[in-house]
Order: structure tokens, then sequence, then C-alpha cells
């Protein structure tokens, strides 16, 4: 009887074991099933990948594009800078030329030279000798571009390229319009160096005065010049 | 007389509640695990119907050849060679041959018996 609980006991230990590896191998069999779903959601995850690492390459694609692209870019950019320089080059040109022509109003520092009749002499029986030529307005004019006059006005009207001045009896005409002594010879430049050329030894303010004409030389910290008119 | 069927319930209740699972690839070595199992067990039943039953030869049989099939299959996918198929082989024609056995001694003594 003993013995026979005892084979029972481990009978029933036997089938312990034998029920819990069937089960569990149904289990897991079961779980194999699930897995088989998995492989389709493998396959699918794979396609996923695979158009993953398309669309990766496309963008790889695009990205060298886009940078041959930006580097065109700033080849352009380079060029459009030079480009702006030149254009800078020729607006800057284009307005010293204006400002020669007298089509602009200019501001900044220059001089300005006073011409006047000479004092009244009775020793000297001619008197031509002591006033104001056109001759004379001439040398200082000259005398003034020459040492880089940017724009010039006699009497406040501004001298251009193609400006005449003509001695018409008692006054001088510029450009048509009559102007009586004294002329008030404007111009904008470095103050230091149309001064200096004006009064250099035997030099313009020599000669004049010496044909017996008041020269006054002034410099000025800022003129403004109006543009010709009808121009 | 129950005490069996208790333990093949609480074993199957168990195997069912484990959660934890084990890689694809040793779900071999379980299936030839039960295929062992199995036999030792209507070996066992033979034996104890041809009275020859023997509990130490039983239990140790039913563990060793368990762990025998076991191993052989590891050691067949360790070798690259598909050794578990010689322990399915062995293991089927034997059970066939213990199922028989059992067959024909019931048939027996149910013919004796009318």
């Amino acid at each position: 009887m003993k013995k026979k609980k005892g084979s029972y006991v481990i009978l029933s230990l036997v089938c312990l074991v034998l029920g819990f590896l069937v089960a569990f191998s149904y289990h897991l069999t079961q779980k194999t099933d699930n897995r088989e779903i998995s492989n389709r959601q493998w396959e699918r995850d794979m396609d996923l990948r695979n158009e993953l690492i398309a669309q990766e390459e496309r963008n790889r694609e695009l990205q060298k594009e886009l940078n041959n692209k930006q580097e065109k870019v700033v080849e352009i950019e380079e060029q459009l800078s030079q480009e702006e320089q030149v254009f800078f080059n020729l607006a800057e040109d284009a307005e010293r030329y204006r400002i020669f022509l007298g089509k602009v109003k200019v501001k900044g520092p220059g001089v300005t030279v006073t011409l006047r009749d000479g004092q009244y002499n009775p020793n000297e029986t001619n008197i031509n000798n002591y006033i104001v030529h056109e001759h004379h307005v001439f040398s200082v004019i000259n005398e003034l571009y020459i040492s880089g006059a940017a724009a010039i006005a006699v009497n406040g009207q501004r001298l251009s390229h193609n400006s005449y001045i003509v001695c018409n009896g008692p006054v001088i005409e510029v450009d048509g319009y009559p102007h009586p002594a004294p002329f008030e010879i404007t111009a904008i430049g470095d103050p230091e160096v149309l001064s200096s050329a004006l009064d250099l030894i035997g030099g313009v303010k020599d000669r004049l005065v010496n044909e017996n004409i008041d020269f006054k030389l002034e410099k000025k910290q800022e003129i403004v010049l109006d543009p010709l008119l009808g121009t | 007389m129950w005490l069996p069927v208790l333990g093949l319930i609480i074993g199957v209740l168990l195997g069912f509640l484990t959660d934890f699972s084990i890689p694809v690839e040793y779900s071999d070595y379980l299936s030839i695990a039960i295929l062992a199992a199995l036999d030792t067990l209507f070996g066992g039943i033979r034996a104890h119907l041809q009275n020859i039953y023997d509990e130490k030869v039983f239990v140790s049989g039913f563990f060793f050849n368990i762990l025998l099939a076991a191993s052989l299959a590891f050691l067949g996918v360790h070798l690259g060679v598909d050794l578990y198929l010689a322990a399915v082989f062995a293991f089927g024609v034997r059970l066939f041959q213990n199922i028989a056995v059992i067959r024909r001694i019931l048939i027996t003594k149910w013919s004796a018996k009318e």
C-alpha cells in the first residue's frame, strides 16, 4: 500500500512534468503562429525600410543638387557684387561728371575769389588798366580747374563744360547772362590746394594785383552751388 | 488514483500560465523532450501491463530520455547535422511499437475477460 502510494506520487510528478511540457510547447506554438504574423509584419517592415532607404538616397541626391545650386548662387552673387562694384564706380563717375556738367546741386568746402575793379587812379589815363577784364576771370577759373575744382560758379551762375565768357562793354556775359563787376568766383574743391594754387608767387594773384585789380581770396567750409537751369 | 490526473492538470495549467518565451530555435528541443516524455510514459504503461514495471527504471528513463533527446538536438544544431531527426525517428518508432504492444495486451485482456 505504501509502495503503491509512493508510485502514485512519482507518477503524478511525471504527469506534471509531461503536462507542463505539452502545455508549454502548445503555448509556444501559438506564439510561433503569432510570430508568423509578425513575419508578414517583418516583410512589411522590410518594404518600408527599403522605401526609406530609397527616400534617403533621393534626399541625398537632392541635397547634392542643392549644394551645387548653392555654389552656383554664391558664384552668381560674387559676380553680382563685382558688377555692383562696377556699377558703383560708374555711378560715382556719373556723379562726378554731373558735377562737372552742372546738372546737380553741389555742396562742399571751397574758396571764393572776389575780383573788384581797382580804385580810381588819377595818374592813370587809360581806364582799361584798372578794371576787370574777362581774361582775368578766365585765368582765375582756369587756375581753379587746373588745381582740381569740382564745380565753379561766377556770381552764382554755374559753369558747365561748354560755358562761354565774353566781354560785353562794362559787363561780362556768362552763357548769355550779363554780370557786372565785382565778380565773385566760387569754386568747390580742397580749399588749401585751391588757395595755394592761386597764391603762387608770380601766379594768378600776383598778376592780377599787378594789373591793379582788387583780389580777395576766402576759404569757406561749406559752399552750395545750385544746378544750371535748363540743362 | 486521482493524484496523477491532478498532477497532469496542474502541469498543464503551469505550462499555460508560464509566460516566459524561449527563442524559436530552441523550440525543437522542447518538441524532442515532449516526444521523449511520451515515449517513456507509454513504455512505462506497457511495462506495467506486462508486469515488468520498475519504478526506478521508469523515472530515470523519463528524465534521462528527455535530457538525452534535448542534448542530442543541441549537438545536432551545433554540428550542423539534423541529429534531432534521429531522436524523432527513434522515439517515434518506439512510441508506435509501445502503443501497438499496449493495444495487443489490452485486446488480449479484453477477449480473455469475455
